[in-house]
């Protein structure tokens, strides 16, 4: 009775990322293009089932909905290597095709239209688990379809399986160049109340961060779609070895998210990946070792959030939990010594309102995928300079909403037909997530919030923290 | 011209006691008469002396003694006599042919022994009994005399008459014969009846004395009668060697004198058959009559006493070894009868070493061949327990640590320790093979071994003083017999594997299983004790199999895991009284012996505790996760409510990390500073292990630092009990935090099912209905009594932590690290510092 993972691609960006993970478990677990084991496969050790389960005929086939509302990526993936892969019932293709023309609203409102349908996919592989664990939603936030009709699936998700865990994959904008989506500010304000208030744990793929580290950190000057996306699935089939490679400890999703989100609103996380290499890309092989590994992963410019953080701001940011998965040959006494350094250092900034460490998983490598370094490691993070890329996303936001523009878009849909108190409210929560993100980094934490709204100064946080105690769930 | 010669010798002597006599300061007379009878008597007694048979007792060098004149004078201050002298000795000694002097160094001997004589003899001695001191006259006078030559170097100035010697030595028989009653061929053949250890007719054994001697009575010359007692200490040596030898005999087989005491005896029965060669040619000697010293002897093959101790000289000591021997082996057996033995061997006499070797030799060829059988063939040739290993039987478990024992005091000095504990080892490997694995590829590996160390596999292969090849047979044995035996264990009993798979199951290592396990067999294990069975529970266990990745497991590994349920009373609970256990069969019992599973299963049962610990908190983080929480606004709530609620929750919270945060680090400092480093060290020594001894000891010593550094071990009891405190604080907080989550549950339904009726109604002054008033009020009261509990739990989770750290400071090393990673942001030193 594997803790089942159920994975729900929506949108162009989420089926994308979704298509590379799936082809990096295939790789992992030895399954070939159409969902058979191959010969080689019979090492063992790995735990298939939670993320697959078997066909009658001993096919392996994905826990994974394909949802989108226009063709063209689900209808790539259908003519694709691993077209024989997937279960087709669980493919779902809006039939207008039309999408979502990159609407939040637009994509909120056909999700809405067909609930019923998805749900009842969604229901059928549920029943096909025997202790489903949750779910994985990947998508972006920026466009139309995975942000707004994966906000409407977190919302159902939340509603109709309130007890099994949500986590997302978000794929945050690039913000460094002008999109083609003069809108983004609008879907990602929208879909991150979504992140902030139905879904238990988000993981933040930050495209701009993405971008600088396969230029910078790769040597790739124009990466490719597929470049960057082969970096997420990366990053996304790391964070799940310990859930396949069962081990000691952090052998299931709640195992794995507890100790990174003690506190349930700041349950967005930053990831990191060493060393990085790209596809058919020969890289400079280094020497690894455990410590090069995690002191590696504690530097920003191997973490896939950019920080927008000035530089006063960015000394007081501090790590709330740090998870590093290790994978590769390791010798366990190495990690004490390697934390001993981290110490010493003081190479990391941890909360002052409770006690924290880095929390370190060795996990076992794949023996079916080759790869040039002895050691890799992934680090999963709930660091408080996140907030930053919220602030930004909020000020964008309020440049656009300022000039009131593209809003007639947004109020052909019903939620803004009436009024836009949608918005408001959105930013008034990321706002009070800002807060408290920035309260992290004082150590009055735990009273932060708790004074009696009368005796408020004012009825803004401040840099004592006090916030509206409204705001504060 | 003989006549001539002789009457010139008598003259030249006359003359020179003439001369002498002259210088004598005893004497009145200045110019003694040559005719006077005093002047004849000292003239025949210098004759007399001169023409004995006395010899004397330095080498014949005429140049010598005319050298160390010369030294003597030159030495005194006459140098000018010294120079007369050299030059008249040149002429003497260059004087060859007739008429010369033959024996010139007789003559200048002579002339030395008077002119000492003279110069030592003024302390008033016996005149009548030596000479009269004589004077040095000059030596130049005797050039042209004649001395009669002698043979042998004896001088013999002049010759006597024949008889006169005879008479001589008549006069002596007599003598003898009146000192001696009985005659020395008597007691010569006396004493070889005695050295037999029989009673001859003189010499009888005297047990006054215990010894052999002459009878009081007879007149023998006292050092005839020590001589006797000398001589038949040989007999009495005899009689102790002999009637060791004979007691040893008759008690056997009866009695238990063992191979190594019957080969003691035959090598001592051998050396006595030598010995009793010798009596028979000595006594046949003894048959000739002993030749009085006139008679030229007719036959030089006869016995004196004298002569018997020279032929006893070499059997005296031999036998004096064997009785020696004798007396230290009376009580010994076996091995350590050959180790006393070899405790004289170490002799630098090359005869008593020789002869030691022999004797070892045969000794210790039974002890050799039983080594040999040991360590080649398992067995344990041992009828008389002789051999210092010794078998005893057992169980087959126990068969390793208590089947072969070392039997120290078996064991010869010869083998050291180190070596007899090899050469237990490799036996006692055969016999593991034989007996627990089933195993029969040790007799290729013990032929091997005896080929490659050019030992045949017959019997006798080896003998005392070959402790080299011994030593290299029990070296090559080893190596083989231990490698096959553990071969055997690694390959076709899978030591490892099982290793693993305890360490997967007992030891928690294969999480998803113990995870499944654990959400199974949780509630039935809140009941208690009495309400669970433990078939339903091997029902679970089971299914757990089934569920996990332990259904790939070997299916022989799986059936051995068991679910074991502990004595328990009546109060107890289920979760106190759960265990799992591995079942060991042979021959990896002799690893996995009950004491080692007892500590795998105190192991388990603190790992459980600790999971089950870390899936109470998982279950808190459950229904606080956050979109249960951040999804429902309760915006509709009273803000002294909602502050109240916030605060419950964010104490719950805060809380819970603090809890999460203890009991994860532990898990990882389990997972990698006890169990992984423990493994890896283990697996090393596996690798390094050449023996199944050496595999014990670091199986044991894996199991020894789990237990150690898991806090079980004696010395941590203070501070287990501490963390046990506050895994019951996190139960409890568990309790109560579920409560909690309970109300915020139903506060939401209650804001929500309001809701909609406002919805319904369009009432927006419902704000103050009464319902909502109620809802509100209760749930400000429950909030009040659950932080009130969280507060007290807080309290002494905070104390009771902090006990516990100030515990582990004084801990090992080890756990220093759980230290370090408890406090790794050094929350709570701070707060230590801080008050």
């Amino acid at each position: 009775m594997p803790r089942e993972i159920i994975t729900l691609q929506v949108g162009q960006c989420g089926n994308q990322i979704g298509m590379e993970f799936w082809k990096q478990l295939c790789l992992e677990h030895g399954i070939s293009k159409d969902g058979i084991l191959e010969d080689f496969a019979t090492q063992g050790g790995d735990r298939k089932d939670v993320f697959f389960y078997q066909a009658d005929d001993q096919h392996y086939i994905p826990r994974a909905l394909l949802v989108d509302l226009e063709p063209r990526v689900i209808n790539g993936i259908q003519n694709g290597e691993y077209r024989n892969l997937y279960n087709h019932e669980n493919i779902f293709v809006s039939k207008d095709g039309g999408g979502a023309g990159n609407n939040w609203a637009s994509g909120y409102h056909q999700g809405k239209g067909v609930e019923e349908e998805i749900m009842d996919m969604i229901d059928r592989e549920a029943d096909g688990s025997d202790s489903l664990e949750g779910f994985v939603l990947c998508h972006s936030i920026a466009g139309g379809t995975g942000s707004g009709m994966g906000s409407y699936l977190l919302e159902t998700l939340n509603d109709r399986y309130s007890k099994k865990l949500v986590q997302t994959y978000s794929v945050f904008p690039n913000q460094t160049e002008s999109s083609d989506v003069v809108v983004q500010p609008y879907n990602s304000l929208l879909t991150l109340k979504r992140l902030a208030l139905n879904a238990d744990c988000v993981v933040v793929l930050d495209n701009t961060a993405l971008n600088r580290i396969a230029v910078e950190r790769l040597h790739l000057p124009n990466p490719t779609v597929a470049q960057m996306n082969s970096l997420v699935s990366t990053v996304m089939s790391a964070s799940t070895t310990t859930l396949r490679y069962p081990g000691y400890m952090n052998n299931d999703l709640v195992g794995l998210l507890a100790s990174l989100i003690p506190t349930p609103r700041c349950h967005f996380l930053m990831t990191g990946y060493t060393p990085l290499t790209v596809e058919r890309q020969a890289n400079v092989i280094r020497k690894t070792t455990v410590l090069d590994v995690m002191r590696r992963l504690l530097q920003t410019k191997n973490i896939m959030v950019s920080s927008n953080a000035r530089n006063k701001e960015a000394s007081q940011a501090k790590y709330i939990s740090i998870l590093n998965i290790i994978q590769g040959e390791v010798d366990p006494t190495q990690v004490h010594e390697s934390l001993q350094r981290i110490r010493e250092r003081k190479l990391v900034n941890f909360i002052e309102w409770g006690p924290a460490s880095i929390q370190v998983a060795l996990s076992k490598k794949s023996p079916y995928v080759q790869t040039a370094h002895r050691v890799s490691g992934l680090m999963l993070a709930n660091h408080t300079s996140i907030r930053h890329l919220f602030s930004k996303c909020l000020s964008q936001y309020s440049q656009l909403r300022k000039k009131q523009a593209f809003l007639d878009n947004y109020r052909k849909f019903p939620m803004f037909a009436d009024d836009l108190t949608e918005f408001d409210d959105s930013w008034e929560i990321i706002k009070s997530l800002v807060d408290e993100y920035k309260a992290c980094e004082s150590p009055d934490y735990i009273k932060w919030g708790m004074e009696d709204p009368e005796q408020r100064v004012s009825g803004e946080g401040n840099a004592s923290g006090v916030v509206d105690p409204k705001m504060a769930f | 011209m003989e006549e001539d010669d002789q009457q010139k010798a008598t003259d030249l002597v006359q003359e020179l006691v003439l001369r002498l006599l002259s210088q004598n300061p005893q004497q009145t007379l200045n110019n003694p008469d040559p005719n006077s009878p005093a002047f004849h008597k000292t003239l025949s007694y210098a004759i007399r002396i001169l023409s004995s048979r006395l010899t004397p007792s330095v080498s014949p060098d005429a140049t010598a003694i005319a050298e160390s004149l010369k030294r003597r004078l030159a030495t005194q201050g006459k140098s000018s006599d010294a120079l007369a002298f050299a030059d008249l000795y040149t002429k003497f000694a260059s004087k060859t042919g007739p008429g010369s002097v033959n024996n010139k160094w007789a003559l200048v001997y002579l002339l030395k022994i008077v002119s000492d004589d003279r110069k030592s003899g003024l302390n008033g001695l016996d005149s009548s009994v030596l000479l009269p001191n004589l004077g040095i006259g000059g030596d130049g006078f005797l050039t042209s005399g004649e001395v009669k030559k002698s043979n042998n170097g004896v001088l013999l100035v002049s010759r006597d008459p024949e008889n006169l010697r005879d008479i001589a030595f008549r006069e002596y028989a007599t003598l003898v014969k009146e000192e001696n009653e009985v005659t020395e061929e008597v007691l010569v053949r006396d004493v070889l009846y005695a050295c037999q250890g029989i009673d001859g007719k003189y010499v009888k054994f005297n047990s006054e004395i215990d010894g052999y001697a002459v009878l009081d009575y007879v007149k023998v010359p006292r050092a005839t009668r020590i001589m006797v007692r000398k001589l038949s200490e040989l007999g009495w040596l005899f009689r102790k060697v002999k009637s060791f030898i004979s007691e040893s005999m008759d008690r056997f087989p009866a009695e238990e004198v063992g191979t190594v005491g019957q080969a003691f005896c035959a090598a001592l029965q051998d050396e006595l058959s030598d010995y009793y060669k010798l009596l028979a040619v000595l006594e046949a000697q003894a048959m000739n009559p002993i030749p009085l010293v006139s008679e030229s002897a007719s036959s030089s093959n006869y016995l004196s006493l004298r002569r018997l101790s020279v032929w006893f000289a070499e059997p005296i000591v031999k036998m004096r070894l064997m009785a020696v021997l004798v007396d230290k082996c009376k009580v010994l057996r076996g091995g350590a009868m050959a180790g006393a033995i070899h405790l004289h061997a170490q002799h630098g006499d090359p005869l008593v070493h020789k002869f030691m070797m022999n004797l070892l030799r045969c000794v210790c060829s039974p002890l050799f061949e039983m080594v040999r059988s040991w360590v080649l063939e398992g067995e344990l040739e041992d009828t008389f327990g002789e051999f210092f290993i010794v078998g005893q039987p057992v169980k087959v478990d126990l068969l390793w640590r208590e089947g072969y024992k070392l039997h120290t005091a078996m064991l010869p000095s010869f083998i050291s320790p180190s070596l007899a504990q090899r050469i237990l080892r490799t036996g006692k490997s055969i016999n593991f093979l034989r007996v627990c694995c089933d195993d029969h590829g040790w007799a290729d590996a013990a032929s091997e071994a005896a080929a490659a160390s050019g030992t045949s596999t017959r019997r006798g292969g080896l003998g005392y003083g070959e402790t080299d090849a011994l030593e290299h047979l029990v070296t090559e044995a080893a190596k083989r017999i231990d490698k096959h035996l553990l071969d055997v264990l690694y390959k076709r009993y899978k030591f490892k594997e099982h290793c693993l798979a305890i360490k997967r199951y007992l030891l928690l290592g294969q999480g998803d299983f113990v995870q499944y396990l654990m959400d199974i067999v949780g509630p039935k294990l809140s009941e208690p004790a009495n309400n669970i069975s433990s078939f339903e529970l091997a029902g679970f266990l089971e299914a757990a199999i089934r569920a996990s990745n332990a259904q790939y497991d070997d299916r022989d590994m799986l059936d051995r895991l068991r679910v074991k349920m502990m004595p328990h009373g009546s109060g107890d609970g289920g979760w106190e009284v759960f265990s799992l256990e591995y079942e060991a069969r042979v021959p990896l019992d002799t690893v996995f012996t009950e004491s080692v599973l007892s500590k795998y299963l105190r192991v388990f049962n603190f790992l459980w505790k600790l999971k089950r610990v870390e899936h109470a908190l998982i279950g808190v983080w459950k229904t606080m996760k956050p979109n249960c929480i951040t999804s429902n606004s309760f915006v509709k709530l009273q803000a002294s409510v909602k502050l109240q609620l916030l605060s419950a929750l964010r104490r719950c919270q805060v809380l819970w990390n603090e809890m999460n945060h203890f009991v994860t680090n532990f898990q990882y400092y389990i997972m990698f500073e006890v169990l992984e480093v423990s493994w890896s060290n283990f697996s090393k020594e596996m690798e390094a292990a050449k023996d199944l001894d050496d595999l014990l000891a670091a199986h044991e010593k894996y199991l020894n630092s789990i237990v150690g550094k898991s806090l079980l071990g004696e010395h941590s009891q203070i501070i287990l009990k501490s963390l046990f405190v506050l895994f019951e604080l996190i139960l409890r907080f568990r309790s109560h935090a579920d409560r909690l989550y309970e109300e915020i549950h139903k506060l939401q339904i209650r804001t929500k099912e309001s809701g909609r009726e406002r919805n319904k109604t369009q009432e927006s002054s419902s704000w103050i209905s009464e319902g909502r008033k109620a809802v509100t009020q209760r749930a400000g009261e429950i909030l009040q009594s659950v932080s009130q509990d969280m507060d007290n739990i807080a309290k002494d989770y905070t104390s009771s932590l902090d006990s516990f750290l100030s515990l582990l400071h004084h801990q090992s090393v080890d756990l220093k690290f759980l230290f370090f990673r408890l406090d790794f942001t050094e929350f709570y030193s701070r707060q230590h510092s801080k008050g």
